[in-house]
């Protein structure tokens, strides 16, 4: 009997020390930050003062670009949820052809970093447009863009963001048991009766976790609206957060840090919503059965491939042709042909700027390391959240939002007034280290992990964990063995999006970075800003083709993963 | 104020020990460097630096303006700023710095020779070369602006792209001296605005739009315009008669330097005949006129710099500013 | 060593009482049933017992040792028991043999010791040859056995059957319940035996426990539960019984009692110590009522016939109380249409000791 009672108080021991261990991690990585921003904006310099608080909320820039970045946060994320939905829907549940080559080039865009995609937008819709003078539609020299407004940003931020979705709700949908659409069917359902009172529904869990993505992505997203807003000085707050940063002067970092306090304020309004619709209702998938099969097209079904990969063209291709077709020539502006062509922008990348493949080797393992251990974080975390409903995480779990919701900027700037001293107690500086980096990166990407991965609990029956503790696991053992591999699809999405995104980052590390702690963001926005865009060009290209070299080499090992861990492989 | 009189004693000891090299003792240890040059050229500085000054180790943050100055702001409010010496594109955040009493006053500086004004008289910071404004041309172009007012000409509608000032400081600097200039002013502004110009981030942004044809006019600095050119861009630069608006890419000590000899040591470099040779030899036009000027300039060339009170642009800018904005705003 | 007691366990949700007061006391080696409709609190015991939640008042032990009580809690993962889900809850990343092997690899056995009893309790439950499938790939009834034997396998003294056969068809269920009850007798282990389905419950328990509302209306046999409702509503819930207001005309006399219902006078079963009243409720079933050939008894309508096979199910609305319907068997070929009168006679019934205990 006391044997048994010492075995009750260790599990005790490790219940209660893993939750406060994450509750501290967690307050670490997004408290801490934002508490050090409140703190710049409430009291620069140690003194208490309003002033900057009474300007910023005085200020009718403020209230426009608020107004400006709730309208296009919500349309781009509309748009992102109805183009990255249907086509998730598509491609798992539908018979088309070729969907995991399809799955692979929806999600690469988001390895493309925004401004390229802006600036092969602009380009197709402008006057020197290759593809609209084809069609006989380009427009006269001198008209203006039509991209360069709130509906070219809404547009593209909706294009950048749909594999968000995408990856989040295909993550979901095979999760889902024929049996729950076999009996729709049976039931004399059509298909998309079906697809709208039985599959939606039961997806409500990833659909709003890729829908928050989305909302916080396009509120946080400075490089869309820096390239498209500026020019027609359409301010969201990202961009009036770097307008504030670029006029310097005193209390220039206490306004910053009041704008960004402002974004996060309305990322957490979209969480807690988020939180609202998710609540008191049952997403659980009960039975184990295997993928559904899928809808017959039918004769539907080529028309839809052709939209589809259409869809991809536009999204993937156009702008990797306009970063490969930039790459290949001497000096910008150059037409590209048989006579200019060059690979000398590549082997100056490659061979002779020791900085570049010091960036490569710096970036795979910062983003590889975040993403690693925001999974190995949130499966813990998230199973706080959901199932031991932690009211404390749950609090924790809206503050995670704020890093990634805020410009890259600001965040490091808190990096920055924290890590600047000696840690207290320890003695050394975290600061012109590769762990600022890191820290930054975790504190920022967490959410990508949570998101997919809470929603991959949502959807879990929670009696496959209690079958494992009656068998007598202890929650180390259970989040091991059962856990982790059940939410395992949800949890690779999320290391994915983690891993894409840290991977070409540029707005935290453009900070951070010191002498050979460089990122990949970093090399490519030195040589764009020196005006070396084929250089910038050449680089991005080599990081896409290693990406997509790596995303394929999963496929070796493929076979020895639980089904429907990897989004490209059925 | 002991402060203030023990570093104008060591300012002025500086001076003398400059003066005199051959009893210096020789500069060592660690430089911190923040810059906004760009990659290569900040690559080549500090390389030529450490050439001349082998036992000086440089360390080296280099982003843009606004990353740099948002950095060493948040250093500064930590009670830490890391950086030993600034080299940013444009004199007026050296002006605010300067206001702030960040920056250290440099006596002995060596100035003879420079372009007059091209330095702060307090000598707390020195214009490194002279980077102008002007006017690139796709070569497809019909028409060539000769003037700055040439673009308000209607013929250019909704072909002009130019560097916001809300982003750039080299930018602002450009919109306060010309407004405040009688024959140009906001008029030309307003021109611009009835044209549908359209203001990007940065000088690399109109320098794309400008190369791809996307737009056909583009207000830019010079060198990006001629090295862009010397690659085979199509593009053409023009110095508008009016005169070209500049900034100098200044360098400057910050007080709390942990390196004072080695701060010092670099901006004599960076002031020196080698120095202005290198920046020459970037494709920029050096402060110094003696060592020359780059070849993308005809010989004989004189360029009209379009004179600018720094003390005055930096009290108006917040003013233009914000009436740019409502001016280009939707 | 196995014998459960459940002393007033209190659980609330809220301001909502899930469990009111409820206590058990399950023997060694008893297979005990808990019985009530969905909402009853029936799972919310079974997961008290389990641990998975906590217990706000009352206490649970298994053998000498307190698993539960508002100051103590001994997480499920140490209560050495066994469950049987309703879902199964097989996880589906693992082998049949690696579900089962779990808690064993989880306790600390190794091969071949592992092995050997994986192997016996695959064996036991018949699915020797299904080791290595997946269970995605296993019908309803293949998928309970594995449940079964992952919960066996560890040989708990304790077993909770959370609606194990809910989710099969109805052959699957009368061959699974004969293959419960063989495990119960086989192992003698105690079985706690979650259901809503009163013939399941009748015919594999020795005691049955009906819940209602959070609270235990009665623990007995399941032959005393049918023949002696402690209550109304488990007279009702329990064999179709039908509640009727009655008066008690006499005192009670070797177990019987003469009572009035609905106007006729019968005889009927009663507790030795029933008090007399004026309002006393009966249960009568079906079986009790015969069709009188003579002018007595009670008089209704005919409503309703429906064949069952071999007799009908009549439904009948005696005269003198329209609202209250009644059914009763009779034998082919049905003695009246719809719409006439039958006379009936009442040969047995009981009288409700609690009559006013959940009205």
């Amino acid at each position: 009997m006391s044997l048994a009672d010492a075995a009750t108080t260790r599990t005790r021991v490790v219940e209660t020390g893993l939750l406060w261990g994450l509750v501290l991690l967690v307050a670490v990585l997004s408290l801490l930050p934002i508490g050090r921003l409140v703190f710049e904006g409430l009291a620069p310099g140690g003194a208490l003062s309003t002033s900057s608080l009474g300007k910023v909320l005085a200020s009718q820039a403020t209230w426009t670009a608020t107004a400006n970045s709730l309208v296009t946060a919500i349309a781009g994320t509309v748009l992102a949820v109805l183009l990255g939905g249907t086509v998730a829907l598509l491609t798992t549940l539908t018979d088309i052809r070729a969907r995991n080559a399809f799955t692979f080039c929806f999600v690469l865009p988001l390895m493309i970093a925004p401004q390229v995609t802006a600036l092969a937008w602009l380009q197709l819709f402008g006057p020197s447009s290759t593809l609209l003078k084809l069609i006989g539609m380009a427009p006269p020299l001198g008209s203006k863009n039509p991209l360069y407004s709130r509906e070219g940003i809404i547009l593209l931020l909706g294009l950048q963001y749909a594999p968000l979705v995408f990856l989040t709700l295909r993550a979901g949908l095979r999760a889902l048991p024929k049996e729950l659409i076999e009996a729709g069917l049976a039931a004399g359902a059509s298909p998309l009766t079906v697809l709208r009172t039985v599959v939606l529904p039961l997806m409500t869990p990833p659909l709003i976790a890729g829908i928050a993505l989305c909302f916080v992505s396009s509120l946080g997203n400075f490089g869309i609206p820096a390239f498209l807003g500026i020019p027609g000085n359409f301010l969201v707050l990202p961009t009036l957060i770097y307008q504030r940063l670029a006029g310097l002067g005193p209390g220039v970092l206490s306004e910053v840090a009041i704008l960004s306090l402002l974004i996060g304020l309305i990322a957490m309004v979209g969480i807690l919503l988020q939180d609202y619709m998710l609540r008191r209702r049952d997403f659980r998938i009960t039975t184990t059965s295997s993928a559904a099969r899928p809808f017959e097209l039918g004769r539907w079904r080529t028309p839809v491939e052709i939209l589809l990969w259409t869809v991809a063209i536009l999204i993937l291709a156009l702008p990797f042709l306009g970063l490969i077709t930039t790459s290949l020539i001497p000096a910008f502006g150059v037409p590209l042909n048989a006579k200019t062509a060059t690979l000398a922008n590549y082997a100056y990348v490659l061979l002779e700027h020791a900085a570049s493949k010091r960036a490569f080797v710096n970036s795979f393992l910062m983003s590889g390391a975040a993403a690693i251990l925001i999974v190995v974080i949130c499966v813990p975390l998230a199973y706080f959240i959901v199932w031991k409903k932690s009211r404390l995480l749950r609090l924790l779990n809206v503050a995670a939002e704020l890093p990634y919701a805020m410009p890259g900027v600001v965040l490091a700037i808190a990096a920055i007034l924290l890590f600047l001293k000696p840690l207290p107690l320890l003695g050394f500086s975290l600061y012109n280290t590769i762990w600022i980096i890191v820290f930054a990166y975790l504190a920022r990407f967490l959410v990508l992990g949570l998101r997919p991965i809470i929603s991959g609990y949502l959807q879990l029956d929670r009696t496959l964990e209690e079958a494992a503790q009656i068998a007598g696991a202890g929650l180390v053992r259970r989040l091991v063995t059962i856990i982790f591999p059940l939410v395992a699809p949800a949890a690779v999405a999320g290391a994915l999006l983690i891993f894409l995104t840290a991977f070409n980052e540029l707005t935290v590390s453009a900070l951070l970075w010191s002498s050979g702690t460089e990122t990949l963001g970093v090399v490519v926005f030195s040589f764009e800003q020196g005006g070396d865009s084929t250089y910038a060009s050449a680089l991005a290209a080599v990081t896409v083709l290693v990406t997509i070299g790596l995303m394929l080499s999963t496929l070796l090992f493929a076979k020895k993963l639980p089904q429907g861990v990897l989004p490209w492989r059925d | 104020m002991t402060q203030t009189r023990r570093s104008l004693v060591i300012a002025a000891l500086g001076g003398l020990l400059a003066a005199s090299p051959a009893f210096a003792q020789e500069p060592a240890g660690k430089l911190v460097l923040y810059t906004s040059q760009p990659e290569k050229d900040a690559a080549q500085t500090t390389a030529a630096f450490k050439k001349a000054y082998p036992k000086v180790e440089v360390e080296i943050f280099r982003s843009g303006t606004t990353e740099v100055m948002g950095k060493l702001a948040a250093e500064i409010s930590a009670g830490q700023p890391r950086a030993d010496v600034l080299l940013i594109a444009d004199a007026a955040s050296m002006e605010i710095l300067k206001k702030d009493g960040r920056l250290l006053a440099y006596a002995g500086a060596k100035v003879d020779g420079l372009q007059p004004g091209s330095f702060d008289a307090d000598k707390t910071y020195f214009g490194s070369k002279l980077i102008t404004t002007g006017i690139a041309v796709n070569t497809g172009a019909k028409t060539r602006p000769t003037s700055w007012n040439d673009l308000g000409n209607p013929d250019l509608k909704g072909q002009i792209s130019m560097p916001s000032p809300l982003y750039s400081g080299a930018a602002a600097i450009m919109l306060s001296t010309m407004t405040a200039r009688p024959d140009l002013g906001w008029k030309l502004f307003e021109q611009l605005k009835a044209n549908e110009a359209v203001a990007v981030r940065g000088n690399g942004a109109v320098l794309r739009a400008v190369a791809s044809g996307e737009k056909t006019y583009g207000v830019l600095v010079d060198f990006m315009a001629f090295n862009a050119k010397a690659q085979g861009s199509p593009v053409e630069f023009i110095f508008p008669k009016e005169g070209a608006p500049a900034v100098t890419e200044p360098v400057a000590i910050l007080k709390t330097t942990k390196n004072e000899a080695a701060s010092k040591a670099f901006v004599d470099f960076i002031l020196s005949d080698e120095g202005q040779r290198l920046a020459l030899a970037m494709g920029y036009i050096p402060a110094k006129p003696s060592v020359g000027s780059p070849s993308w300039l005809p010989a004989g060339t004189k360029i009209n710099v379009m004179a600018s009170d720094i003390a005055a642009v930096v009290k108006a800018t917040e003013a233009d500013k914000a009436r740019f904005a409502t001016m280009f705003g939707n | 060593m196995a014998r459960l007691n459940i002393d007033r366990a209190r659980k609330y949700f809220g301001s909502y009482t899930a469990l009111d007061d409820v206590s058990i006391d399950v023997e060694d080696g008893e297979f005990i049933a808990v019985l009530g409709p969905s909402g009853c609190g029936k799972t919310t015991l079974l997961r008290q017992i389990a641990g998975f939640d906590k217990l706000d008042g009352g206490e649970i032990t298994i053998g000498d040792r307190l698993l539960s009580s508002p100051e103590r809690h001994v997480p499920p993962e140490h209560r050495k028991l066994g469950i049987v889900f309703q879902s199964y809850a097989l996880w589906p990343h693992m082998s049949v043999a690696e579900n089962v092997a779990y808690g064993l690899t989880v306790a600390g056995v190794r091969d071949p010791e592992r092995a050997r009893r994986v192997a016996a309790a695959l064996d036991l439950v018949g699915l020797t040859g299904f080791a290595e499938r997946r269970p995605g790939l296993l019908s309803g009834g293949q998928r309970q056995r594995v449940a079964l034997a992952r919960c066996l396998v560890t040989e708990p003294s304790l077993v909770l059957l959370d609606e194990p056969l809910a989710n099969l068809d109805v052959h699957l269920r009368a061959s699974m319940e004969e293959e419960f009850s063989r495990f119960h007798e086989r192992t003698g282990t105690t079985m706690v035996y979650i259901t809503h389905d009163q013939a399941e419950a009748m015919a594999l328990a020795d005691r049955i426990a009906v819940m209602d509302r959070g609270r235990l209306l009665q623990l007995a046999s399941p032959s005393s539960l049918y023949r002696e409702p402690a209550n109304t509503t488990v007279a009702g819930f329990i064999g179709e019984g039908m509640v009727l207001p009655a008066r008690l005309l006499s005192k009670p006399e070797a177990g019987h009692c003469k009572v009035d219902v609905l106007g006729v006078e019968a005889v009927m079963r009663c507790r030795p110590d029933q008090a007399a009243s004026a309002q006393a409720k009966i249960c009568l079933r079906a079986r009790d009522f015969s069709i009188a050939r003579d002018e007595g008894g009670l008089a209704a309508r005919v409503e309703r016939l429906s064949y069952q096979g071999g007799y009908f199910r009549m439904e009948v609305r005696p005269l003198a109380s329209e609202e209250t319907v009644l059914h009763l068997d009779a034998p082919e070929p049905a003695p009246a249409a719809p719409g006439e009168t039958i006379r009936l006679s009442i040969r047995d019934g009981w009288v409700i000791p609690e009559a006013d205990l959940a009205a």
